[in-house]
């Protein structure tokens, strides 16, 4: 038995399960006040007038004219203003807060408050490309030369909303020093702390971030926190009150941030051998009104695009389009589910047409160790993709169901995607521009606390990182704790994003925890800081997307079966099946559940989920009409994992979070395609969108 | 107005409007901060209480029509024996991460052991399909139920 | 100011409403959601309150020879729990919002609540359902098919209080119920429809479907019914189709944020195909 793999008791389950964990709307303070946000009812235009309704002592009204510091949410892009300047974007962003003790009359003023807009034209269709990036492999133009036979595709894939269940929300208070503290609903405290800084003109030490339990985030809370949160300080620095804003489901679902919707469009050059001598690429995503983050989505989407497939020859463009509607960012895969999924079909759709064996094209591109990749790197170091896919086909019976599902009628079908992900910031950003630490620190008693920044919202890394310094340490689990990210005690190691918490941090935390033991001396305090030093071969050029794009990758299989409902073009997922090279599992039983959670995202991504957005407003404004899956959709599930221990990771472990969800929705489309034996080229596969594609001959 | 009804074991009166929802009672009158909102609309359970034994949506519950019944909350079922076996499965299985959902899922999954206690898994799925976990995939909740449905027997 | 009465029996609440006109909230679960207000505010009611859940007398389900009556404060669950509800209503039931709402959600409220999408109305539609009203001046039953008159319209006067909805005896030798979600579970129905029929020597001698969230209402044709009955079985199979368009006319569902138009239109009309299908024995 491994003992590291073993599982062990989760660190804030006791806590949870009794109900006791604080939540953000579980947390108040005397004298605390609410904010309550006036939003922009239409998509594009100045602002001409705001008219104030009379306001009663003790209610406040805070808008861009209140800012101290510059008006932008410290994003990586930082083009969203805090509160709208002069004009509006989309309908619902935020013009203004009111502020006070009774939300009743919050909600009155709110509803009274007039605002005068002179109203533009504004823009639905992803025509002005504010974001291009751009790269190329090989010489694919020449390769035109040997190509008999050029197939081209086209993929969409929609809306996805976040939907954890905790919806965001934050409280700015002054601590027990007076001094200014924001604790809420979050991914990130750092990027919290920063935007803080820059919108209210606070120094270093003069903002503290504090993180309490956390509903769940899925890259819902990397980024908007920092919006809520340097709206209610802005608020609570100027009242010298604590200051709350907690959303309720509709306006979280609404106006918060989801993936990116997308377009792309796929060609193949094929020589008379049925060789695929190159792919030409073009990927264009909707980012809503506000660049954000989009810059870095589309890079990882980009770099994603052959998914995990080498050719000689590659042409990729992409664009991410301004539109007049609620911006997109960061969700768990952060681009890389849209171009996964298009390639994974688009592999597929290249077979049936060249009448090859699917199975056989994919195993012919398969990366392998020493490739140069799509951006002219290297896979570095060993992979186990063929292992994993034959695992996979071994566990569910792949080649037979698939032959027997081939055939017309029988309704059932089958289908496998493969998939990478890179783990942490893209290229050598690890080592040159997030500087991660982390911090252990052992008391008189020879207890020791471990400090970093990731947050714990579910996957579980107050108990990996603990694990992974007590096993380092030889240490009883009881004998080291996780503390909260505390901006005031915690280094910065970084956001909780990018599948970097366990490769990276971990990794740190191991590196810190040899460190400490190599000092260690009995019953004195002592304390180590750890800096991260990524792998010195990895180097990479943001501006051409060229050189080795993650420090490391992670890989898996999902294989989907399903039963397809032909008089009501339903789908039902019955089983899957997933194999996973995440390095060395770091623990099993946590492992093994954020495999479940993210196939089942992706699953609902890929059939079940969807956002309308018509004249820029967003049609679903709840769970009854943001639909995901329930107890009753979700199938039946079975796990494996092929170790692949990695020299940068902690004793060996890769990152998982993001690699679980990007294969779903490419698996699920091929079972009903095999179902159906007719193309999916749109997610989400749903009833309505299969009623149409059966219109269409076999 | 005076409303009365027993929360956890206990008799409780307060004034307030009848037609406020349950679930402010419980989390801003009585404090009980274990009950969680997640929608509003009773779409994910995680404001379910237990209401003469059977879970109900407290965010859609007038206090008019909780006069005279008995809640528990997971404050109170904490205290139970039922819980404890509950609890454990859903450590042992995993049945928990962001744990938004968990205290519900917990009511949710009492409820249905009390009126059904040798459930099968597609019970188990049907019943519990009014709380949302965006979490787990549902897969180790479902195997923790029925663990606790074995462990439990002659309890329920 | 909003009143809000809490009546212990039926003789109060009809009085409360001889003088005042009120929403009447019997298990809450679906005003609450219309009236929903800012978390830890009061729901937006707009006039005074009824709340029926105290009337011990409105709870409960009996049998006589008028049929099954269920009473107006009886629980979704305490219907599927019943041995004298009908089958096909209890399969409906199973399938409405959650178990956690069927708890405490009734069977007349989601009638009265008159949603289009309404599931149990499509089922009280097929099976003849007669809705009791009772106030101080005496009572009157309606059919259930009167009772609805539009998108959350229904023939209530405001002094009256829906006491019963009384299922009739029916006989039959099969029937069927298609409920068509978003998903599988917890799901606002895209399409249902519900329908049984009866077959004595090769006459189909009885025959009737209904439709939901494909109209302002549920809907049902009795006209189409009637040209079914009485035909052989096999010239039902062979005028399939003529019957189809015919349905076809009566379905006409709109585009929403769960579904569109043609989606609604098209799988009603298949499951309209399934179930001649099965009344035919053709597969």
């Amino acid at each position: 038995m491994d003992k590291f793999k073993t599982s062990t008791a989760k660190v804030d389950f006791p806590e949870k399960v009794r109900g006791e964990a604080k939540f953000t709307d579980d947390i108040s303070f005397p004298d605390m006040l609410f904010a309550k946000t006036v939003r922009s009812t239409v998509a594009r235009g100045k602002i001409k007038k705001i008219t104030l309704p009379k306001m009663p002592e003790g209610y406040h009204w805070f808008c861009a004219d209140d800012i101290k510091g510059e008006n932008v949410v410290n994003i990586i892009f930082s083009d969203w203003p805090v509160f709208a300047a002069g004009r509006v974007k989309f309908i619902g962003e935020s013009i203004g807060i009111f502020v006070g003790k009774d939300k009743e009359i919050l909600d009155k003023l709110a509803s009274e408050i007039k605002i005068d807009y002179e109203e533009e034209t504004p823009v639905y269709e992803l025509t002005e490309s504010y974001i291009h990036k751009a790269f190329k492999k090989g010489d694919y133009e020449a390769a035109k030369a040997k190509a008999v036979k050029v197939i081209k595709h086209t993929y969409e894939t929609g809306y996805q909303e976040q939907a954890y269940l905790e919806n965001q929300g934050i409280i700015c208070y002054f601590d027990e020093n007076d001094k200014l503290t924001l604790t809420g609903s979050m991914q990130c405290p750092f990027y919290i702390k920063r935007a803080v800084m820059r919108s209210c003109g606070l120094k270093d030490d003069e903002v503290r971030v504090i993180q309490p339990a956390v509903g769940g985030a899925f890259g819902g809370k990397e980024h908007y926190p920092s919006m809520i949160g340097s709206q209610v300080a802005v608020a609570a620095i100027a009242l010298h009150k604590p200051v709350k804003m907690c959303f309720e489901r509709a306006e979280d679902i609404t106006f918060t941030t989801k993936r990116h919707p997308s377009h792309s469009e796929y060609e193949a050059l094929i020589d008379q051998d049925n060789n695929i001598l190159g792919l030409k690429i073009r990927v264009g995503l909707n980012g809503g009104a506000y660049k954000g983050c989009s810059g870095v989505v589309l890079s990882r989407a980009l770099i994603a695009s052959s998914n995990a497939y080498v050719f000689e020859n590659l042409d990729v463009v992409g664009d991410v389009y301004m539109t007049n509607t609620t911006p997109t960012a960061a969700f768990r895969g952060f681009g890389s589910p849209q171009t996964i999924f298009a390639m994974e079909m688009f592999i597929h759709h290249v077979a049936k047409e060249l009448g090859v064996d699917p199975l056989e094209l994919r195993f012919k591109y398969l990366a392998k160790q020493g490739d140069v990749t799509a951006n002219n790197g290297h896979f570095h170091d060993p992979i186990v993709l063929k292992e994993l896919m034959e695992k996979a086909m071994k566990m569910s019976d792949y080649k037979r169901k698939l032959k027997a599902y081939s055939k017309p009628g029988c309704n059932k079908g089958i289908g496998m995607s493969i998939f990478l992900h890179g783990c942490g910031f893209t290229g050598s950003g690890e080592s040159d521009i997030i500087h991660g630490k982390v911090k252990l620190v052992k008391d008189e008693h020879d207890h020791v606390y471990c400090y970093a920044a990731p947050v714990d919202f579910g996957q579980g890394n107050r108990t990996t990182l603990k694990k992974i310094v007590s096993n380092t340490l030889g240490l009883p689990e009881d004998q080291v704790s996780f503390e909260a990210p505390d901006t005031d005690h915690t280094p910065d190691s970084g956001p909780t994003a990018a599948s970097r918490t366990i490769i990276i941090v971990g990794f740190l935390f191991e590196k810190c925890a040899k460190h400490l033991k190599e000092i260690w001396k009995s019953g004195e305090r002592q304390e180590y800081v750890e800096p991260y030093v990524g792998p010195s071969y990895i180097h990479w050029d943001e501006d051409t997307m060229q050189g080795d794009a993650y420090p490391g990758y992670s890989w898996g299989v999902n294989i989907v079966e399903v039963e397809f409902n032909p008089v009501t073009y339903q789908v039902s997922v019955l089983n899957t099946w997933s194999t996973y090279d995440v390095g060395r599992v770091v623990d099993e039983r946590i492992a093994v559940g954020q495999a479940d959670g993210g196939l089942l995202q992706g699953l609902g991504y890929g059939y079940l989920e969807e956002m309308k957005c018509v004249d820029g407003r967003m049609r679903n404004r709840n769970l009854s009409d943001y639909i995901i899956p329930t107890f009753e959709d979700a199938p039946h599930m079975e796990t494996a994992f092929i170790d692949n221990p990695f020299i940068y990771g902690a004793n060996g472990a890769k990152g998982m979070g993001e690699l679980t969800l990007v294969g779903g929705a490419p698996a699920v489309a091929l079972a009903i395609e095999n179902a159906i034996g007719r193309k999916i080229s749109k997610i989400p596969a749903n009833p309505e969108y299969l009623m149409e594609v059966m219109k269409h001959e076999n | 107005m005076k409303i009365n009804f027993n929360m956890n074991g206990k008799p409780v009166e307060i004034d307030v409007d009848p037609s406020m929802r349950f679930l402010d009672v419980v989390r801003d009158v009585l404090h009980l901060n274990g009950t969680k909102e997640g929608c509003g609309e009773g779409s994910c359970g995680a404001c379910v209480v237990l209401m003469d034994g059977k879970s109900v949506n407290s965010c859609l519950l007038p206090v008019a029509n909780a006069i005279g019944h008995d809640f528990v909350t997971i404050e109170g079922l904490k205290e139970t024996k039922e819980f404890d076996i509950l609890q454990q499965a859903f450590a042992e299985m995993g049945g928990s991460q962001c744990g938004f959902c968990t205290p519900g899922m917990i009511i949710a999954a009492y409820s249905l052991l009390k009126h059904n206690p040798y459930p099968t898994e597609a019970q188990v799925r049907e019943e519990m399909s009014g709380n949302l976990c965006r979490c787990t995939g549902y897969q180790a909740i479902v195997e923790a139920v029925l663990k606790a449905a074995k462990k439990g027997a002659g309890l329920w | 100011m909003v009143e809000k009465y809490i009546p212990a029996s039926k003789k109060e609440a009809l009085e409360v409403l001889s003088k005042h006109d009120c929403y009447i909230v019997a298990g809450g679960s679906d005003l609450m959601v219309m009236k929903k207000n800012t978390a830890g505010l009061a729901p937006k009611f707009d006039k005074d309150i009824l709340y029926t859940s105290h009337i011990d007398e409105l709870k409960g389900i009996y049998e006589d020879e008028a049929g099954v009556h269920v009473k107006a404060g009886t629980t979704l669950d305490e219907v599927l729990n019943s041995k004298l509800a009908p089958a096909l209503l209890k399969k409906a039931v199973s399938q409405v919002a959650s178990a956690n709402i069927r708890h405490f959600a009734t069977l007349v409220g989601n009638l009265a609540n008159a949603s289009p999408a309404g599931d149990t109305i499509v089922v009280d539609f097929l099976l003849d359902a007669k809705v009791k009203l009772e106030s101080v001046g005496g009572e009157r039953i309606v059919d259930v098919e009167n009772f609805v008159l539009g998108v959350r319209k229904i023939d209530r006067h405001p002094d009256e209080l829906i006491t019963e909805l009384i299922f009739p005896k029916l006989d039959y030798s099969g029937d069927m119920w298609w409920k068509v979600g978003s998903r599988k579970a917890d799901s606002i129905s895209k399409v249902m429809v519900a329908g049984y029929w009866g077959i004595r020597g090769k006459i189909v001698e009885k025959f009737a479907l209904s439709f939901g969230s494909v109209s302002i209402k549920a809907v049902r044709s009795h006209d189409i019914e009637k040209e079914i009955i009485g035909l052989s079985v096999s010239e039902l199979k062979a005028r399939k189709n003529e019957f189809i368009e015919k349905y076809g006319k009566i379905v006409t569902p709109i585009d929403d944020q769960r579904s569109n138009a043609e989606y609604r239109h098209k799988v009603a009309m298949n499951i309209v195909s399934e179930f001649i299908d099965k009344v035919v024995g053709g597969k």
